[in-house]
């Protein structure tokens, strides 16, 4: 009943769907990262405004469906006179995505840092900026890096919703494919399988990076 | 064209939430009932079974949730049976959910010291009787604040069942929009109504992992 | 490209013989009898398509295709199960029987008539370019450099695939809902689908009203079934056959369209 021969013809549409997954990854995880580091920051050594808007901004994304968010801010902004691209929407909203749960993953580190640790860098007359960098920052990260790495590969797992807004993505090639030769099953047993693939890939590149950020603790 | 008041708006939404929970509760219940077989295939000291729980869980945590929804939905079919979107999306949300659950009280389990195993081994208690005793009291209490956690997940996960044709929250939503052309309105009252569906599980989920965490 | 063309045909070919075999394994099974057994028939239907099918407050489906589906199940004397589909997956929805019939403003062309087959046709339909005022196409070529919004699957979708200029940027959406909504957001200042569509938009947002670019194919409505359902294709087309006679075709098109059914349709 199965017959694969037919996705053939179209392994450029898929090709150009993995590479479009791909950059929209590696985009949205730094962006992601950024924006989550950010807001861990304002929330956990921040005033008490900033910290309530940021509580509520994580609560808001935490709590809704990504489609609906995704929704949003194609669909419903126009009417407020926000226009986007298919691209520019997507982007925006696995941002906040990812920027919402790293929040929480990131500021759950800095909590973790002894105070001891942190008064200590103060009475050495270190200014706030330098005791984030160098003696918050890495201890921190690497103490969530693990489920920092699960997150990102959630969100990119995730981005196949993206789909739905005419994104030419992974999803997007094996809906084509599949309203063009009607072998449904086929197409998306080989992109879940790709973005198996994809997942597992992450995992690894998110591992050297690791290392070599946190390779001092080895040597020592 | 028909008219639709924002009260026509609300009741339909609030009729398809309901469609949204119960969706999530039976997944929820699926989810919770294969991951507990799961994790006491884990538990056996066969290393076969663990690695097939583990390719499990690497399986449908590494793929989209939406393309298991694809797969179920026209997967099953294929095989010769039939499949309504609503048994599809509950199918892939079972899956789904336990290939999470699994990892996550495995989690919980790990935090407890091996010695145990061992002590109560020594004591002459069965493989049985140390899960039911030992293990199970203490892992239990850890495991819920985690677990209620992660079912705000199932039901955000719902809103995908909307693209295989299940007229849930989402697809009522898009309906509606269609319907009516007021999408920034529309989109967001869907996502209130799901905002005070999970927020509530997300703030007993702290709120006992607070309480669990000074207990001890 | 010619090894290209020859590894296509050669899919084809397989893909052809694996149909074949497909098709002699379901023969045995006669949906025809299955529905009278069962007395029931399951129609899909759009609810995203006005007039053909969209649904009231009442979140039920309504519309051209919902009444033909009626008045097919009142002609075989069964109940009626009304599923709702998109149009990306009415045609798997065939395939892997979750329903007997399609009913679906279903325009024919040959790749669709590799996979499923079809009756005669049960309502008029054009497919067209259309857009807002402000953006200057009337013909294919003009396309060339814009973008334009279509539902993927679609036979419109097919059509400018194959022969809109290279540089045409097509946005494809999953289901018509999100099509429209594409369109009447402002996202994509044309779309390419049924005139009726068009229509629709008209009415229920006069200030977005597109205007008609270019007709692209005259593609009347056909009912969808399965492959080498005989039995029950010259039992539907009997029933459009006497729809088209007894002036139930022209009340439907009189009730949803205005206008009667054009000259010589279905001859």
């Amino acid at each position: 009943m199965l017959y694969f021969g037919d996705l053939l013809p179209y392994s450029d549409v898929f090709f150009g769907g993995l590479i479009t997954t791909v950059e929209l990854t590696v985009l949205t995880t730094f962006l992601g990262i950024a924006l989550g580091t950010l807001c861990a920051v304002l929330r956990q050594y921040g005033g008490a405004t900033p910290r309530r808007i940021v509580a509520s901004y994580v609560e808001l994304i935490r709590n809704t469906p990504f489609i609906v968010q995704l929704f949003f801010i194609f669909f419903g902004l126009p009417a407020i006179g926000v226009m986007l691209t298919p691209w520019q929407a997507s982007v925006i909203a696995l941002t906040i995505n990812l920027g919402a749960y790293s929040t929480e993953i990131i500021r759950a580190g800095l909590g973790s840092i002894p105070k001891g640790q942190v008064e200590a860098a103060k009475v050495l007359g270190m200014t706030f900026r330098q005791t984030l960098t160098r003696v918050i920052f890495v201890p921190a990260f690497e103490k969530i890096y693990p489920a920092l790495t699960s997150q990102c590969i959630i969100v990119m797992l995730g981005s196949a919703v993206i789909s739905q807004i005419s994104v030419e993505e992974l999803t997007y090639a094996a809906n084509l494919v599949q309203s063009r030769n009607f072998r449904a099953f086929e197409s998306y047993l080989v992109t879940a399988l790709l973005y198996l693939g994809l997942a597992m890939m992450m995992r690894y590149v998110f591992k050297l990076i690791g290392k070599r950020l946190f390779s001092f603790r080895e040597s020592s | 064209m028909i008219e639709f008041s924002n009260y026509d708006i609300i009741r339909n939404l609030i009729f398809a939430a309901q469609w949204t929970v119960l969706l999530s509760l039976v997944a929820f219940i699926g989810g919770t009932l294969v991951a507990l077989a799961l994790t006491a295939l884990r538990l056996t000291r066969n290393s076969i079974l663990q690695k097939l729980v583990a390719v499990y869980i690497e399986l449908f945590q590494g793929t989209p949730l939406l393309m298991q929804m694809f797969l179920c939905f026209f997967g099953v079919s294929l095989l010769g049976y039939e499949i309504s979107a609503w048994s599809a999306a509950i199918l892939a949300l079972t899956l789904f959910t336990s290939a999470f659950l699994v990892e996550i009280w495995r989690g919980c389990i790990d935090t407890l010291p091996k010695g145990q195993w061992e002590a109560s081994r020594c004591l002459g208690m069965s493989f049985l009787q140390i899960l039911r005793h030992i293990i199970l009291p203490q892992a239990l209490r850890v495991a819920i604040a985690p677990t209620v956690g992660f079912s705000v997940q199932v039901v955000k996960g719902t809103a995908l069942a909307s693209v295989i044709g299940f007229v849930e929250l989402t697809k009522a939503g898009t309906m509606l929009n269609n319907a009516t052309f007021e999408p920034f309105k529309v989109f967001a009252m869907v996502a209130v109504i799901y905002f005070l569906l999970c927020y509530p599980l997300s703030l007993s989920s702290k709120i006992l992992e607070k309480k669990f965490n000074v207990s001890r | 490209m010619k090894r290209l063309t020859q590894l296509l045909s050669k899919t084809l070919i397989v893909a052809s013989s694996v149909a074949a075999a497909m098709t002699t394994m379901t023969a045995g099974a006669d949906v025809l009898q299955d529905i009278q057994d069962r007395k029931e028939i399951r129609i899909a239907v759009p609810q995203d398509f006005p007039p053909f099918g969209s649904v009231g407050p009442d979140l039920k489906p309504q519309g051209i295709d919902v009444d033909m589906a009626n008045y097919i199940a009142d002609q075989l004397d069964v109940d009626l199960k009304i599923v709702p589909v998109t149009s990306a997956n009415r045609i798997p929805y065939l395939q892997t029987k979750k329903v007997d019939l399609v009913i679906s403003s279903l325009g024919k062309n040959p790749e669709r008539e590799k996979a499923i087959d079809f009756t005669t046709p049960y309502a008029p339909f054009f497919l067209g370019v259309f857009g807002e005022n402000s953006v200057d196409v009337t013909k294919m070529t003009d396309l060339a450099g814009k973008t334009v919004g279509v539902t993927r699957g679609s036979v419109e979708d097919l059509e400018l695939e194959k022969y809109a200029p290279k540089s045409l940027n097509v946005r494809r959406f999953e289901d018509n809902n999100t099509t429209l909504t594409a369109y009447l957001t402002g996202q994509v200042k044309l779309i390419a689908t049924g005139n009726l569509v068009a229509t629709e938009i008209a009415k229920r947002q006069p200030q977005r009203a597109p205007e008609t670019k270019f007709l692209l194919k005259d593609s009347p409505c056909y009912i969808g079934l399965a492959e080498g359902e005989a039995a029950l294709q010259s039992k539907i087309n009997g029933i459009i056959s006497t729809a088209l006679e007894n002036g139930t075709l022209n009340d439907i098109s009189m009730k949803w369209l205005k206008a009667p059914l054009p000259k010589g349709f279905g001859a």
